[in-house]
């Protein structure tokens, strides 16, 4: 963003639908550009995401204020650098709650933080609905993501108004699916992606793997990380959302 | 001044002759009910309206209102007769029209003696001032004692109980039988209302800053200069406020105070 800190609100109505990898994935493309980025890790039951980074990033406990002011009140801070918040799915109502109740908005972007919204959904007319909710609630860029693991929703729900609006939403992301045995390589919170990517090739972090193996989930890592990059750029030259029952231009 | 000031200046003045003098006291018989706490926001829901208002606050010497609002507070001794004279001998000079006194805990019914015996209610029956009383509960059965004292010097106007949440979840609703028996009787010419708990961690940092409710949640300090105020906290502050100006809408809890 142009002189302007990106917040990322990584999010999803239902458990395992992939926002700890899509957080992860931000948070790697932040390190790998020379940045230092606040991590906040919302789910203090599990804790996925400060597995992945342990040394940095911030769990914290949105049922208690001090929760909530160690996030937002950092969220909305001058500090520089990217900030990337795991939204866990049992906190979503309370988090944007929250953020609609102390209009973080305005004061985010009175201290030039951007925040943008990447919302994965599911294939049920709930989650659907939620994401449009969130969409025109909140005036900041948002963002339709589209795990390929989840696959695409049924027939029936291609007449929810929900799945109307987000489907013709312009600004989408893919998470693209990797082989299941690879995936469940970088599932390990051993294997940090980043430190995968600066790896030489010939010294592999994962020595076990095969070349082919290795060459694989680099080539995810690199297709994951211009989808990022496509992302932040869009969002810098920002799209129309058209309304509802609007026809696409 | 040009002739657009000079008009602007005089329909203000001409307002202010017309608009009867009002008190308001904020009072309870029973300390830590939060009285200055409905004080400081009854300022705040007047500024929002740009309502004028001077304030007093008996807590002599030192003051606790004074603290959070300096600029329209004074601090005296509501029962020394040279203070009461500069409350009352100035209701109808001041260009200020509405006055609000803070009446120190313990002190609500001295004070209204005290009114009572300089002639000040008198002066009220007789159409010189407009009089309300918010009267803060506390949440035991003593709290409705209380009411049948104060009531008569109300004369059924303008009377607003007011059950502050500060630290307790239920006040004596839950003795259906006494409520009924104190409510029941007075319901028509007495309004309710009830002050949500504001987050403890909120109000405590409001009070380490010492400035109003409004300053805080515009992240201003005493000196109206950008201050380092939580944002979680001020979105607390400021949800809290904007219920309590909701119920005092509702209860048209000040609208007397601006009648004619």
């Amino acid at each position: 963003m142009k002189g302007r800190n990106l917040a990322v609100i990584a999010a999803a109505l239902r458990p395992g639908s992939g926002t700890t990898l899509l957080a992860r994935l931000f948070a790697d493309y932040a390190i790998l550009s020379r940045e230092h980025p606040l991590i906040f890790d919302t789910d203090s039951l599990d804790r996925d995401l400060s597995r992945y980074f342990p040394h940095s990033a911030r769990l914290v406990d949105l049922d208690r204020v001090q929760g909530q002011m160690s996030l937002f009140d950092t969220l909305a801070s001058a500090a520089p650098g990217t900030r990337v918040v795991d939204v866990t799915y049992r906190r979503l109502k309370k988090f944007f709650d929250l953020m609609h109740d102390i209009d973080y908005l305005p004061e985010a972007r009175l201290r030039q933080v951007e925040p943008i919204i990447l919302y994965i959904v599911t294939r049920d007319f709930e989650s659907y609905e939620q994401g449009r909710n969130l969409r025109d609630r909140f005036d900041c860029p948002f963002v339709v993501v589209e795990n390929d693991l989840i696959g695409k929703p049924m027939q029936s729900l291609h007449h929810s108004s929900g799945f109307a609006a987000l489907s013709r939403h312009p600004l989408r992301m893919q998470l693209a699916s990797l082989d299941p045995p690879l995936a469940d390589v970088i599932a390990d919170p051993r294997v940090s992606l980043s430190e995968f990517m600066r790896q030489d090739p010939d010294t592999p972090v994962l020595a076990h793997l095969t070349r082919e193996h290795r060459s694989a989930i680099r080539a995810w890592i690199i297709k994951m990380f211009k989808e990022i990059h496509r992302i932040t750029r869009e969002v810098d030259a920002p799209a129309r959302v058209p309304a509802d029952g609007e026809p696409d231009q | 001044m040009s002739n657009g000031k000079k008009q602007a200046r005089a329909t203000e003045q001409a307002a202010a002759r017309t608009t009867k003098p009002a008190v308001l006291l904020v009072g309870a018989d029973k300390g830590g009910v939060g009285k200055t706490t409905i004080t400081r926001t009854i300022l705040d829901y007047l500024a929002a309206k740009n309502v004028l208002v001077r304030a007093f606050d008996t807590e002599h010497p030192r003051g606790t209102l004074r603290r959070f609002h300096p600029n329209v507070t004074e601090v005296v001794d509501i029962m020394s007769a040279p203070d009461q004279m500069r409350i009352i001998d100035t209701l109808a000079t001041s260009e200020v029209k509405l006055t609000v006194i803070d009446v120190r805990a313990g002190l609500l019914a001295g004070t209204l003696n005290a009114l009572t015996d300089i002639g000040f209610f008198e002066a009220v029956d007789a159409g010189e001032f407009n009089f309300g009383l918010f009267h803060v509960l506390g949440p035991s059965i003593a709290s409705l004692a209380e009411i049948a004292d104060v009531f008569p010097y109300t004369r059924g106007r303008n009377y607003f109980l007011v059950k502050n949440f500060i630290n307790e979840t239920s006040y004596f609703d839950w003795h259906p039988e006494i409520y009924e028996n104190y409510f029941k009787k007075l319901k028509d010419q007495i309004e309710m209302m009830s002050i949500p708990k504001l987050n403890e961690l909120a109000y405590e940092q409001v009070e380490l800053a010492g400035v109003p409710f409004s300053s805080f949640i515009k992240n201003k300090n005493g000196q109206g200069q950008p201050a380092n105020n939580s944002l979680v906290l001020r979105g607390y502050v400021r949800t809290w406020l904007n219920q309590i100006s909701e119920e005092y809408d509702r209860a048209g809890a000040l609208d007397w105070a601006t009648a004619h």
